[in-house]
């Protein structure tokens, strides 16, 4: 039984630690394209189409916040790995109000314009 | 036939149950546990290494995990909702897969990390719904979605 246990051990991590590097390094080598990331569409009548794109502040803080999280998050899973560490609540709603926020000028973008 | 490696695969993992019964000492139920675990657990490594080198060559192609469609079927650049939920699902899988083996148990999982997870999916999805509801309108109207429209700008 140790022996399965060692083997489900080895299997996950090859597996899951396999599913992660070849994301980051299509992610890296651009393979997974981010391109216009930070980049919104809005309502702009001057355009043939209807619509432009432009540089978006609430993708820039959605992203900033994401990060932030994410990696608050894994800190403090590595400095106390015996168990999922819970995560504060103004946290989340920082979160939250991140999302908000890029949700809120998507739909003002794309409503009404600038 | 279309998949002969995935036949293959569980052909050697029927193959390792039968091995595994008649070599293994102890009574018949010890037995078909074991087996049935190491049939499953090879199965299981097959299938996902199998996916996993096909997702490594090209043979699955991902290169569109993060874009979004345009109105009109062109590539609308990266979206936010997804590249925010990919990060957030595989931070908490990492960690989760990490706890598990440090601890040799399954961890319980906070509310707030489920909140965190829901908070994610619903910026993602109502991200994608306000994008619909947006193409929608306009291909009633004069036509030409957002994403189509601009260079790029997904969800």
């Amino acid at each position: 039984m140790r022996f399965l246990m060692t083997l489900a051990y080895w299997e996950g991590a090859i597996l899951f630690g396999g599913l992660f590097c070849v994301v980051l390094w299509k992610l890296l080598t651009g393979a997974i394209s981010l391109s216009y990331l930070l980049d919104g569409d809005f309502r702009d009548p001057d355009s043939p189409t209807g619509f432009s794109t432009t540089a978006s502040p609430g993708r820039t803080q959605a992203l900033m916040v994401t990060l932030l999280v994410a990696g608050y998050y894994l800190l403090q899973v590595i400095h106390n790995p015996k168990e999922l560490p819970p995560l504060s609540l103004w946290l989340v709603g920082v979160l939250g109000g991140s999302h908000a926020l890029y949700l809120t000028e998507k739909v003002q973008t794309l409503s009404s314009g600038r | 036939m279309k998949n002969p490696e995935f036949v293959l695969s569980t052909i050697l993992a029927v193959g390792t149950a039968f091995v595994i019964a008649i070599w293994v000492h102890g009574d018949a139920l010890t037995k078909v546990k074991l087996a049935i675990a190491y049939a499953g657990l090879v199965m299981l490594f097959l299938f996902g290494f199998l996916i996993l080198a096909g997702i490594a060559s090209g043979k699955i192609d991902i290169s569109q995990l993060l874009e979004e469609k345009g109105s009109d079927g062109t590539n609308g650049g990266a979206s936010m909702g997804r590249f925010q939920l990919l990060i957030f699902t595989f931070v908490i899988g990492l960690s989760f897969f990490y706890v598990v083996l440090c601890k040799c148990d399954m961890p319980q999982i906070p509310t707030n990390v489920l909140a965190l997870l829901g908070v994610s999916a619903t910026t993602y999805g109502v991200g994608k719904g306000i994008q619909a509801t947006t193409q929608n309108k306009d291909n009633g109207g004069a036509g030409g979605g957002p994403a189509g429209g601009g260079a790029g700008g997904g969800i």
